[in-house]
């Protein structure tokens, strides 16, 4: 700044001798009728440039002075100078005419809508938005907030573009999957990189298939669920390489940086806010299931086709007729000719109608309230807070609660010495039901399964156990829902503290050191029980089974299971920056910065089990068995431990010429602890350049007011990633076993074959775009275009397995991705009792596999040429008269036995693996074409009303397929699907001996021999589908301000809120929800409707 | 200047960060020393091939019981089908037994960097030699036609590999080729081996012993009568017990602690199958059932007249060397050299330690009336009784006359013509996925 000055006085010394005036003024805030302080005033050099007169030449010299303490300037210009310029970070630049007889002038500046996008933090620097090169976004946490939302990741569905969000399943606390852009890895993780203020978070990657069973019902703990949204004041999306390329190889993925609110100057403030919401019970009937009536028909039918015996004793009616001794009867004589006994047991089964949506579901009413305090002066600023969030599931025995606390404080030692503190405390309780290694009792799978007169209890409350929930053909193991959330429990709590120092000192202007030093403590502890008397103990005791004279006995203890997990991860970050910032003949304006960056983190994980767990005395009991000691199941005690370093090196330059054009660079070197990692790839090298033109700065632009805002920017950079698994050396794991009794030694094992070839994973992305601000940036609009490519992704490729290896991983594949992204923010009618603002961003990412090699094993086409997420399908041609399916073969239609070539005597198929992969068709991807989101907001004096949209448009969605045709089942429940079965284009129910012309090789077929498993993918059960969801439309109400004052409140709130009522679009019918569509796993995404109050004095 | 310091001060933390990021794993360990490479040869030893096992199935010493669980695994080895045998069979070992191979090539191919005392080396990497003398062994008995002089030079092979390569390609060696590599491992290990003897417990591990009883059974296979009867004598020199199951039958002559054990590396017997599989009448039917010894500690009857296997894939049951053999090797080379009186004279040695008094004597009488082509039989079927379900008879069908063998199964007639070429396994499916070159 001093620097400024100098020339700033220098410059008119240098004019003087020209005919010149003095002009003076003040410069004060429209809203407070304060002085502004230090704002610019100057006079453009476009202006000068053009009064010179001298041929050829433009005195493009800037011309200005800053506003002192009491918002006072004096600026000395030439006599021809017309007009000059007054501009303040966070308002409008304001033009003022200069006429012959002014020279003072008091201007009155307004402060700018898009204020807060000024400075942009990037979490190693602050960059003032006009010099910004690269793609991002930054959302305001009051645009996004809604309440029954724990954690901010779900917020920002469908609000940024390009930004791709997915819940996971609708259970409390479930992880939001994020993508930016696309994905740059096809095995590694796609999540982006969290980053809470300035401090990378350590542990938010989602398991990669999140709709498998396992990762849906493991509970397990997020570093972003433990903040509280209210903490967040705005969130920053890094999307390019010049932006992300400063955060390491890690930031592949993008980068979400939270920025949480702190203190400001003033008077203490105080803020309450509370919130009342009821998440709804889901709509049971999406799953289009049979009722009694229909599944009793339906029994009745199997019974009768006596071609059809698979699991034939299975189910009620079976159970009748056998008891009766009348299935044969039946079969041969018809219902009416069967006894009467059995006549009215099975029409009693007819009426008795379980609801499953009503024991597996329920209503809730939950809660969320969260106080903070905060304020400040010129040396110090805090903010404290606390909250309480509080939710329990839709699905029965689900449940979340998370106490918070934030304290933040930033006082300044000194004038140039200031310092930081900031620490978030969490504590997250995360409940839910426990399942076994086959999810047959996950809720959503067990609903759908579950036979509609299956009855829970007797007369006397006794439990009555599932006689269809069977193991295997010779064993059931008791089951019964209410027996089983009465005596399980499966609990998560995450004690979560993240700390963060900082200090901050100004050697002289214009340099500065900061220093960020940030903790995450994370101590999860995890417990599963179940008690003697349940399906799990049951089911486990199962795996300790063994055979002896007198027939199967076990050597798991009598008693409850008793499972706990303890992980403790800790982290520390410690950056240093130096930061230089000048400005050379008010020109040239240069910034760099230099740091280093040290990260360490360790996670140890204790997983214990005890059997026989008695709740009374808290005991377990020791197995003695020896049996047990190579079963894993039943190790009572693991401890694993890991331990990471990072080094790292970096640093930027941009250069700013005249206010219009920057030029951004940036390199890092990623040093990491690469255990026998050759050593050539110790520190990976990221770069990237970047450039952006403020177009509206330009003299052809002057004029046009109807721009108010005008840039190109564009960027390349290249990151990269090694694979940490992969040595040329031999590298070995320890382990122990017993060769010969008696002897008991350590071992090596190999833990990879040696691979000195390996090269790292690149991505290089380009990014162009443009922001475009109208009619004084009523209408802005942003827009980019992206090309990402991935090349050497790394992944197990099959070598000859004499090498003594069957797997290796190699550079094996390289994908593209490339897309755009447009968002548009308007301001349709603003007046002084009505405002209107519209949101609207959509964005399309198109991913391509451009290299991957094939695996001679694969069953399936080879992705190349398509989407990671594309679906292949073996497309049918209907059915033949006897209900069987009939394909496409080179524009035929074909029968089953002449399209999978399938012969008499064998096992099935002739094709070789090249041929089966070429029976399928591509016929979609995975991911939507276009996604994004539309959001309104209205505000009418004292009422505001605000509706949040996101859209998919054509995503190709593959559903469970709802029935086999080799297999129903009489003791399982379906959807109504199977009765449609041979109609259309639902293949018919067939057995071994079902008449037809070659039934039986195709029931062979699609029975046993179907490695491949192609029914699965038969496109019956595969669809387009497109979707609006109406995510939330709040209307509130605040209490006039001159009623408050009397109260001495600042501000009181009421809002209504519902969120999820809606969703538009393509049927999705057999599943809860489009976004988990084909998921017979996840729990519905609840429908919320909440009440809240907001308070601030 | 300035940029030369900067680009020192750069260098000079780079170079402190390695410290700082130089964490072992717990648990990891890049080997290098000789300790090290023993843990890592360990590993190579506890792999089971379970070759031993699946050829059981294949040969005539059992009978399948169609209705056993998990019978898909083993019914289409018992039948010969490999056209077209169910999916669920259990593939032959290839891609275990090179993993063995990249082990033992791993310590071979370290001795310069391995740092230790010479001794406790050489002993190591001749370990590594006979292991992987003993992994071609394996294969070329599994995969190639059994060895005959006048065309090993031309039958094809296995590949051979000495040092780790994911690219190459690995063309099929021949079996000449492959015999050769087993004995120039066998010549370097006993060149290298200093321990003569494996304590009890850790007899897996080759010894002097147990090399030369191996070169005795690979010039056997050779049909080389005089070096193999070279081995076995320098073998005996160093070890001749055998159990006398007359005064000790509390566990089998085959097990890990019996005295007559040279190594005890390969499991012979699946847990499971004493489920799914019973003693073959015709493996019954040749022995002396009352006064043979071995048919009641060998055999267990069962309630419905069946007998099963009491060798399992217990650890005690390992065995692939044994004294017993080194003398029904000597018995079955003067046998084929027309010296009847030695080849009579060690079979009842051995039968001595094998049967009751009474039972001796019938042995010994019909023995000594045996003529000539007899006894070299009559050495096959003593084979055949001593070495019941460990692993030896499949490899002794095919080195020898390869005869007829006739299954029943499920109500059918499964037949292996005299020299069928299912005597030789095809490789198997995923080996010939990764291989074009087989």
């Amino acid at each position: 700044m001093r620097g400024l000055l100098y020339i700033l006085i220098f410059i008119p010394t240098l004019l003087l001798g020209q005919n010149q005036k003095v002009i003076t003024g003040q410069v004060i805030d429209n809203a407070t009728k304060s002085p502004i302080i230090g704002a610019s005033v100057y006079v453009s050099s476009a202006i000068i440039g053009s009064k010179t007169k001298t041929e050829g030449v433009l005195d493009s010299s800037m011309l200005g002075t800053t506003t002192n303490f009491d918002g006072e300037f004096s600026l000395t210009v030439n006599n021809d100078v017309i007009s000059f310029l007054v501009s303040y970070m966070g308002y409008e630049t304001e033009k003022v005419t200069i006429s012959d007889n002014d020279t003072h002038f008091t201007i009155v500046l307004n402060e700018n809508v898009e204020a807060l996008d000024e400075v942009v933090l990037t979490g190693y620097q602050k960059i003032e938005k006009r010099k910004i090169t690269s793609a991002y976004k930054k959302v305001e946490m009051s645009d996004l907030e809604q309440s029954g939302v724990m954690t901010v990741d779900h917020m920002l569905t469908g609000q940024l573009a390009g930004v791709q969000v997915q819940p996971t399943t609708g259970a409390p606390g479930a992880p939001a999957k994020i993508v930016i852009r696309g994905s740059a890895s096809l095995n590694g993780s796609s999540d982006p990189l969290w980053v809470l203020d300035g401090i990378p978070l350590e542990g938010n990657d989602i398991p990669k298939d999140f709709k498998d069973k396992d990762n849906i019902d493991n509970l397990q703990s997020y570093p972003i669920a433990g903040l509280n949204p209210e903490d967040i004041e705005s969130i920053t999306v890094l999307k390019d390489a010049s932006a992300t390329s400063i955060y390491g190889a890690r930031a592949a993925n993008g980068v979400i940086v939270i920025t949480s609110k702190s203190g400001k100057k003033g008077a203490m403030r105080v803020q309450a806010n509370g919130n009342i919401f009821v998440t709804q019970k889901p709509d049971f009937s999406k799953l289009n299931l049979m009722n009694s009536a229909e599944k009793v028909d339906f029994e009745l039918y199997l019974a009768n086709r006596t071609d059809l015996t698979y699991q034939q004793g299975r189910g009620d009616v079976a159970r009748i007729l056998n008891a009766n001794n009348d299935y044969v009867n039946f079969q041969n004589n018809g219902f009416n000719n069967i006894s009467s006994a059995s006549q009215n047991a099975i029409n009693n089964l007819r009426n008795s109608n379980t609801d499953w949506g009503d024991v597996l579901y329920r209503t809730a009413i939950n809660q969320q309230y969260s106080v903070s305090v905060s304020g400040g002066n010129e040396n110090n600023n805090y903010y404290f807070s606390t909250g309480i969030f509080d939710e329990k599931g839709t699905t029965k025995g689900t449940g979340q609660q998370r106490y918070n606390i934030t304290l933040k404080d930033k006082f300044s030692i000194n004038e140039k010495f200031k310092v930081g503190v900031a620490l978030f405390g969490s504590q997250t309780r995360t409940s839910s039901y426990i399942t076994g290694a086959d999810a047959y009792t996950n809720p959503s799978y067990y609903s759908r399964n579950a036979n509609p007169y299956l009855k829970l209890t007797d007369e006397n409350g006794n439990y009555l156990y599932d006689p269809d929930l069977v193991e295997r053909s010779d064993l059931n193991l008791d089951y019964n829902v209410l027996e089983e959330r009465e005596n399980t429990n499966y609990e998560l709590v995450s004690n979560s503290l993240k700390a963060i120092f900082d200090a901050n000192y100004k050697l002289f202007a214009g340099l500065q050191i900061n220093t960020q030093l940030g903790l995450q403590l994370d101590f999860d502890k995890t417990e599963k029980f179940s008690d003697e008397q349940s399906y799990f103990t049951r089911k486990y005791e199962q795996r300790s089974r063994y055979n002896t004279e007198d027939g199967a006995a076990f050597y798991m203890p009598k008693g409850g299971i008793l499972q706990n997990w303890n992980s403790d991860v800790f982290q520390y970050n410690w950056k240093t920056t130096v930061n230089y910032n000048t400005t050379l003949n008010e020109r040239h304006e240069l910034d760099l910065m230099a740091g280093t960056e040290f990260r360490r983190n360790k996670k140890t994980e204790i997983h214990a089990k005890g059997f026989g767990f008695n709740q009374n005395t808290l005991t377990t009991i020791a197995i003695t068995d020896e049996r047990s000691l190579t079963n894993a199941l039943f190790d009572p005690y693991k401890k694993s431990y890991f331990e990471n370093a990072y080094a790292s090196f970096f640093g930027t330059a941009s250069y700013t010429f005249d206010r219009k054009y920057t030029f951004f660079t940036s390199l890092r070197y990623d040093g990491s602890n690469l255990f026998g990692v050759n050593p050539k790839y110790r520190y990976l090298p990221l770069w990237s350049f970047a450039g952006s033109w403020n177009v509206n700065n330009e003299d052809f632009l002057y004029d046009i007011d109807a721009i108010s805002d005008l840039k190109i920017r564009a960027s390349y950079g290249v990151q990269g990633n090694i694979d940490k698994s992969t040595s040329p050396f031999v590298l070995g794991e320890y382990y122990t076993e017993s060769l010969l009794p008696g002897t008991n030694e350590d071992l090596i094992r190999a833990l990879n074959a040696p691979n000195a070839n390996l090269r790292w994973e690149k991505t290089v992305s380009s990014n162009l775009g443009f922001d475009l601000g109208l009619l004084n940036n009523k209408v802005y609009i942003t827009s980019d275009y992206y090309y990402r490519k991935s090349t050497d992704l790394i992944g197990l490729q099959s070598v000859p397995l004499e090498s003594g290896f069957s797997f290796i991983n190699t550079n094996w594949a390289s994908i593209s991705n490339k897309g755009f992204e447009f968002l548009i923010n308007t301001v349709n009618v603003q007046n002084d009792d009505f405002k209107w603002t519209s949101s609207f961003n959509i964005s399309r990412n198109k991913s391509i596999v451009e290299d991957i090699e094939i695996r001679e094993e694969d069953f399936k086409p080879s992705l190349k040429g398509y989407s990671p997420t594309a679906i292949f399908a073996i497309k049918t041609a209907g059915l033949d008269s006897n209900g069987l399916p009939l394909f496409w073969k080179d524009g035929k239609k074909v029968t089953a036995v002449d399209f999978y070539n399938l012969e008499e005597g064998t096992d099935g198929s002739q094709l070789t693996r090249e041929e089966h992969r070429n029976l399928y068709s591509y016929v979609g991807d995975g991911a939507p074409k276009f996604s994004g989101g539309f959001n309104n907001s209205f505000k009418y004096k004292q009422f505001g009303l605000r509706i949040l949209t996101h859209f998919n448009l054509k995503q190709t969605v593959q559903a469970t397929p709802s029935y086999y045709l080799t297999q129903a089942e009489p003791g399982k429940n379906y959807s109504t699907d199977i009765l449609k079965a041979g109609t259309g284009n639902f293949p018919a129910l067939i057995g071994f001996n079902t008449p037809g012309f070659d039934t039986d090789l195709v029931y062979n077929w699609f029975n046993s021999s179907d490695d491949g498993r192609t029914y699965d993918d038969l496109d019956i059960w595969i669809k387009d589908i497109s979707y609006i969801r109406i995510s939330s439309i709040k209307l509130g109400y605040s209490i006039p301000k001159k009623q408050l004052d009397k109260l001495k409140i600042a501000s009181l709130d009421f809002n209504i809120e519902g969120r999820n009522l809606f969703v538009l679009g393509t049927n999705y019918d057999g599943f809860f929800d489009p976004e988990t569509y084909g998921s017979i796993y996840s729990q519905p995404i609840p429908k919320i409707i909440s009440v809240g109050f907001n308070l601030a004095f | 200047m300035k940029k030369l310091a900067y680009i020192i001060l750069l260098t000079l933390s780079f170079t402190a960060c390695d410290d700082y990021l130089d964490i072992e794993p717990v648990g990891q360990i890049i080997p290098t020393t000789v300790e090290d490479y023993r843990n890592f040869l360990t590993s190579a030893y506890a792999i089971n091939t379970g070759s031993k096992v699946l050829t059981t199935y294949r040969g005539d010493e059992l009978s399948l019981s169609a209705t056993a669980v998990g019978i898909e695994q083993y019914e289409d080895l018992f039948i010969w089908n490999d056209e077209n045998p169910s999916p669920l069979t259990s593939a032959y070992p290839y891609a275990s037994i090179y993993n063995i191979i990249f082990y033992a090539n791993h310590v071979i191919n370290s001795g310069d960097e391995m740092k230790g005392g010479v001794l406790e080396k050489e002993q190591l990497i001749g370990e590594a030699h006979a292991l992987r003398a003993m992994q071609y062994f394996d294969l070329i008995n599994l995969y190639a036609k059994p060895y005959n002089s006048s065309t090993a030079s031309t039958d094809t092979g296995v590949p051979i590999t000495t040092t780790y390569d994911s690219e190459k390609p690995y063309p099929r060696e021949t079996v000449e080729v492959v015999y050769d590599l087993i004995l120039s491992d066998l010549e370097s290990a006993e060149s290298l081996l200093n321990v003569s003897q494996q304590e009890t417990g850790y007899n897996y591990r080759f010894s002097i012993l147990a090399v030369k009883a191996f070169k005795a059974r690979v010039y056997l296979f050779k049909n080389n009568w005089q070096l193999a009867i070279d081995e076995v004598n320098q073998a005996l020199a160093i070890n001749d017990e055998l159990q006398n199951l007359n005064s000790n039958s509390a566990i089998l002559p085959s097990e890990y602690n019996s005295v007559e054990s040279i190594l005890a590396l390969e499991t012979v017997a699946s847990f499971d199958m004493t489920e799914n599989a019973s003693i073959s009448e015709d493996l019954l039917s040749i022995y002396d059932q009352t006064d043979d010894l071995r048919f009641s500690i060998y055999f267990n009857e069962e309630s419905d007249g069946t007998y099963h296997s009491s060798k399992s894939a217990d650890t005690k049951f390992k065995v692939s060397f044994r004294t017993a053999e080194l003398y029904l090797i000597l018995a079955e080379c003067y046998a084929q050299l027309n010296n009847q009186d030695q080849a009579k004279a060690h079979l009842i040695e051995l039968a001595n330690m094998r049967y009751t008094p009474i039972g001796l004597e019938r042995y010994r009488t019909r023995i000594n009336e045996l003529n000539s082509a007899d006894v070299l039989e009559e050495v096959l079927e003593e084979r055949r009784r001593e070495f019941a379900i460990e692993g030896h008879r499949w490899n002794d069908l095919r080195r020898t006359t390869r005869p007829l063998l006739i299954k029943n199964y499920k109500n059918q007639e499964f037949r292996l013509e005299k020299d069928d070429d299912r005597y030789t396994i095809p490789f198997p499916n995923d080996a010939i996925i990764n291989n074009p070159d087989l």
